[in-house]
């Protein structure tokens, strides 16, 4: 990984560093308070929605996006909007099925996983499960039902990560927001 | 490049969970804080490891204590220490007048209470970071008015 | 091309030691103990100039009859010592300054991976890969 920053961008990445450590942090914590990968997959899940639900006010009020008409829209927006303004990365949009409500995200690089080295004791663990939550709790609150999950991940050795995202149902507006 | 206010909702977030399979009372309420401490510690040792490997050798304790609070708080916090205060035996007050993750509050009294919950990991961020550049410490923290606060940093000698 | 490489935790026990030939281990895992003196004694000098204070590289601790030991203490006191074979002329001091630059970014990266317990030995395999291309480099 290659990081010539100059001044400027200097203490942007430290700032990154800062939410990739805590992020670390979080994950190993989860690591010795649950028993096992899948509750803690669980557990990174539900925090994820919890940031996601408050995040998207965050992102509607910063980005001025327009409602979206269509999922390939919400899809070209999360790639190329949010994950650029919150984690610096531009994601691909790919593998689109046939009725035009299933997608992928392809990451080159996913700062969540910067320095990891997942031990052998964890091949279960989905450590950048946090994301999935963020989406699925962000997309709630624009009234859209999605299931997302990871396809590939570098930290198990696949070249590539990438995030599925299928979307289930429209959600009826009256409907109070669920917390976990 | 992560943003801050991903940073500031991960926060949150840790502490709700510190918080959130814990029962009343006193007892757990220390158990959360030190939770909340550790996991600041861990992050602490790393971003030290990381700011200090391009700089030079530190001459002495002040030295140290200079550092974090100007290039360590400004990496992680966009701003410096307001005042760092010091009895030259060990003990340092470092003030932060307007600290990052505070602002997003109220100033109302019942935010004042729940301060230290949002104190609690980067004073273990702060003893990480020293413990790392080989200074033993405990760092407590404490808001007198919002955003305002101090984080008492005492030398514990090896 | 060095022929041991050794990372020392600040308390002064080794977090990572490696040296070709097999056979070399002990007499290594001793020049490596030895040095941490010649340590000790280059960065508590105060007064004395034998080293720029402020450096953290600390250049050539101490030779042998076939050995060169240098030596390099970061900001958090762990000790990156290299030894490489006398006999290896070519290797000039911006090299092995490098090697130490190289040696310091992996092991700070290690320091970040929320899975290693600082104080425990390193067993990372990225550590292992940039620890090998410095031992098997052509001189």
């Amino acid at each position: 990984m290659s990081r010539q920053a100059s001044r400027a961008s200097e203490s942007k990445k430290m700032n990154s560093e800062l939410f990739t450590l805590t992020y670390g942090a979080l994950v190993t914590q989860l690591c010795k308070d649950y028993e096992n990968d899948e509750e803690v997959n669980k557990q990174l899940d539900k925090m994820g929605y919890n940031i996601g639900v408050r995040l998207i006010e965050d992102f509607l009020a910063r980005s001025s996006v327009g409602r979206c008409h269509d999922f390939r829209e919400t899809a070209d927006v999360i790639a190329k909007v949010a994950f650029k303004m919150y984690l610096g990365i531009t994601p691909s949009v790919t593998n689109w099925s046939p009725a035009g409500d299933e997608f992928s995200l392809i990451l080159e690089s996913n700062p969540l996983v910067d320095f990891v080295e997942l031990p052998d004791n964890h091949s279960g663990l989905v450590y950048s499960n946090l994301l999935c939550g963020v989406l699925r709790g962000a997309l709630e609150m624009v009234q859209m039902a999605v299931d997302v999950k990871f396809a590939q991940d570098t930290l198990r050795g696949d070249n590539v990560t990438e995030i599925r995202m299928k979307f289930i149902k429209r959600i009826e507006e009256n409907l109070p927001a669920g917390e976990e | 490049m992560a943003d801050e206010a991903l940073f500031h909702f991960l926060h949150n977030e840790l502490i709700h969970y510190a918080y959130k399979s814990a029962e009343q009372g006193e007892v757990e309420n220390g158990r959360c804080i030190t939770r909340l401490e550790n996991m600041g510690f861990r992050v602490g040792q790393g971003l030290i490891e990381r700011f200090t490997k391009d700089t030079a050798r530190f001459k002495d304790e002040l030295d140290v204590m200079k550092f974090i609070c100007k290039d360590f708080w400004t990496s992680v916090f966009k701003k410096q220490i307001d005042n760092l205060r010091t009895n030259h035996q060990g003990i340092y007050v470092l003030q932060d007048n307007k600290f990052r993750l505070l602002t997003q509050m109220s100033a109302g009294k019942q935010y004042l209470e729940h301060a230290p919950r949002y104190l609690a990991f980067t004073c273990g961020m702060v003893r990480g970071g020293l413990s790392n550049l080989g200074v033993k410490s405990i760092v407590t923290a404490e808001v007198s008015v919002m955003p305002a606060c101090k984080f008492q940093v005492m030398i514990q000698k090896m | 091309m060095a022929v041991c490489i050794a990372v020392i935790a600040k308390e002064n026990y080794p977090l990572y030691i490696r040296s070709i030939p097999a056979e070399n281990k002990l007499k290594f895992h001793y020049m490596v103990h030895t040095s941490l003196d010649v340590v000790e004694e280059k960065i508590s000098t105060v007064g004395k100039a034998l080293v720029d204070q402020r450096e953290l590289y600390l250049g050539l601790l101490y030779p042998t009859e076939d050995y060169k030991v240098y030596g390099y203490v970061t900001n958090s006191k762990v000790k990156f010592v290299i030894v490489v074979d006398s006999s290896n002329t070519a290797l000039r001091d911006n090299e092995i300054r490098s090697m130490f630059r190289k040696l310091h970014n992996s092991y700070t990266d290690v320091m970040c991976n929320p899975f290693y317990n600082p104080g425990d030995t390193i067993q990372s395999k990225s550590f292992d890969t940039m620890v090998s291309g410095m031992m098997l480099q052509a001189c």
